[in-house]
């Protein structure tokens, strides 16, 4: 089959320079397009009677091709098309509306996470806020005139965990114990004081806790002393001297390492 | 808390851009039901001619309209609506050859019109001739479909089936010619050629 090689109106012109068709190129042309309204085709019709016989017996099966072709449409579709895309754009909503619970949900979780974190981890971000914290939250478990006494030897014992160790008694130690700073595992120390009781923590270096050399409230005042491997924090009444603690600690701590 | 504070924004943009799309969802939906009122006896008779069953048609011009639908908003001009849907149309029944090549390789002439129960001579006439339009093969039937029924120019077909013109010329003579070939050697159909 060669498509190409065709004898539509533009061919005719090219192969027939006098303008006028024959009878096989007008043939193809009006089988092409029985309605085809060119000059070409329209004065080769008005030439020939014969031509346009045939031009008028092409229209009519034209028609017939048309009404042959028009084939009746179901009457129910214009409806079932608006139908599925009712229920295409309905569940593209349905879509939507899943993906913003998704979202809500996310949010929530993320908030949940955010709640979590600050509650149950480092909530506060300088070392004297919390050794205050600390120290409210355990006034009710130490005494003043408490008769417990830990000696030396064993808070010394306890100090090998830091890699360091009292050459001397800092004063009347009521307890000893490790704790949790803030979530670093620490030693907090309870001392008889001269009307409340003295709290010293010695607190490894952490990044999350930012050093705060004197802090204090209306009740209570603390300092931290910043050594190399451990910050040690003093918190103490309005009536305690802090220097005279310091010092003492400085003169009977040594490390290790 | 700050991160609370911004809780707000996310919930904020959810409430604001259903609102703003109600309107445009209004235009689209009326724009939508003009077209396929307008159009779907097209689409659906030139989809016929393409797969010669009416189910598959249907299912052919419900699968064009929810993309047209879907891309709705890329249709400018309204009044190249009717080639646009074609496009989408031939595609989606590509489509569909690609997924069952082996089930169209052939259809039982049986199904290609369930012959409705009219008895008039037009609906002979007209039956005899479907039958024969739907043998004739498929790369003459389609430019005649689009030019019969859809109305369009050489040029138009030519560009819609990727052909040039005369190639849409000579299949369009040809398809007319094997008809009209049919019909002079179907005696009792002598009527049609008006001779």
């Amino acid at each position: 089959m060669n498509d190409n090689l065709t004898s539509d109106s533009d061919m005719s012109k090219i192969n027939n320079p006098t303008n006028k068709m024959d009878d096989l190129q007008y043939r193809r042309s009006i089988y092409a397009n029985p309605t085809s309204q060119d000059v070409d085709i329209i004065a080769a019709q008005n030439a020939d009677p014969a031509k346009k016989q045939l031009a008028h017996e092409l229209y009519l099966f034209n028609k017939k091709l048309k009404q042959a072709l028009s084939i009746p449409v179901p009457d129910d579709l214009y409806n079932k098309l608006l139908l599925r895309q009712t229920l295409a754009s309905h569940q593209q909503d349905k879509r939507k509306s899943r993906l913003h619970l998704a979202l809500a949900a996310s949010v929530a979780i993320i908030a949940g996470l955010i709640v979590n974190y600050l509650h149950f981890s480092n909530s506060y971000n300088n070392l004297g806020d919390y050794a205050l914290a600390h120290v409210y939250h355990e006034q009710n478990v130490f005494y003043n005139d408490d008769n417990n006494r830990v000696s030396l030897t064993s808070l010394n014992k306890k100090m090998t965990s830091f890699n360091a160790s009292f050459s001397g008694s800092l004063g009347e130690l009521i307890s000893a114990d490790y704790c949790r700073f803030d979530g670093i595992k620490s030693l907090h120390l309870v001392f008889k004081g001269l009307t409340d009781t003295v709290a010293v923590f010695i607190v490894p270096k952490d990044e999350h806790l930012a050093f705060t050399n004197k802090f204090s409230d209306n009740k209570l005042q603390g300092e931290s002393l910043g050594f190399k491997q451990a910050n040690i924090i003093i918190v103490t009444d309005k009536n305690e001297s802090l220097g005279l603690w310091q010092r003492n600690i400085n003169e009977k701590i040594s490390w290790s390492i | 808390m700050k991160i609370f504070g911004n809780k707000k924004t996310p919930v904020q943009v959810l409430n604001i851009e259903p609102s703003k799309n109600i309107s445009n969802m209004a235009t689209k939906q009326v724009r939508y039901e003009a077209l396929v009122k307008a159009l779907h006896g097209d689409l659906y008779r030139y989809a016929f001619w393409l797969t010669h069953e009416k189910q598959v048609a249907e299912d052919l011009v419900q699968e064009t309209f929810l993309r047209a639908w879907r891309a709705l908003d890329s249709l400018k001009d309204e009044k190249a609506a009717k080639s646009w849907l074609i496009t989408i149309l031939r595609r989606e029944n590509a489509r569909r050859f690609e997924r069952k090549r082996l089930d169209m390789s052939e259809y039982e002439e049986a199904s290609i019109m369930d012959t409705q129960s009219t008895t008039t001579e037009q609906e002979i006439e007209n039956q005899w001739l479907r039958d024969k339009i739907a043998q004739l093969p498929p790369e003459y039937s389609e430019p005649l479909v689009l030019q019969v029924l859809g109305g369009y120019s050489g040029e138009d077909i030519a560009d819609m089936l990727n052909l040039n013109k005369n190639t849409v010329m000579t299949r369009l003579f040809r398809a007319r010619n094997q008809l009209k070939d049919a019909l002079g050697k179907e005696p009792k159909n002598r009527r049609f050629l008006h001779e």
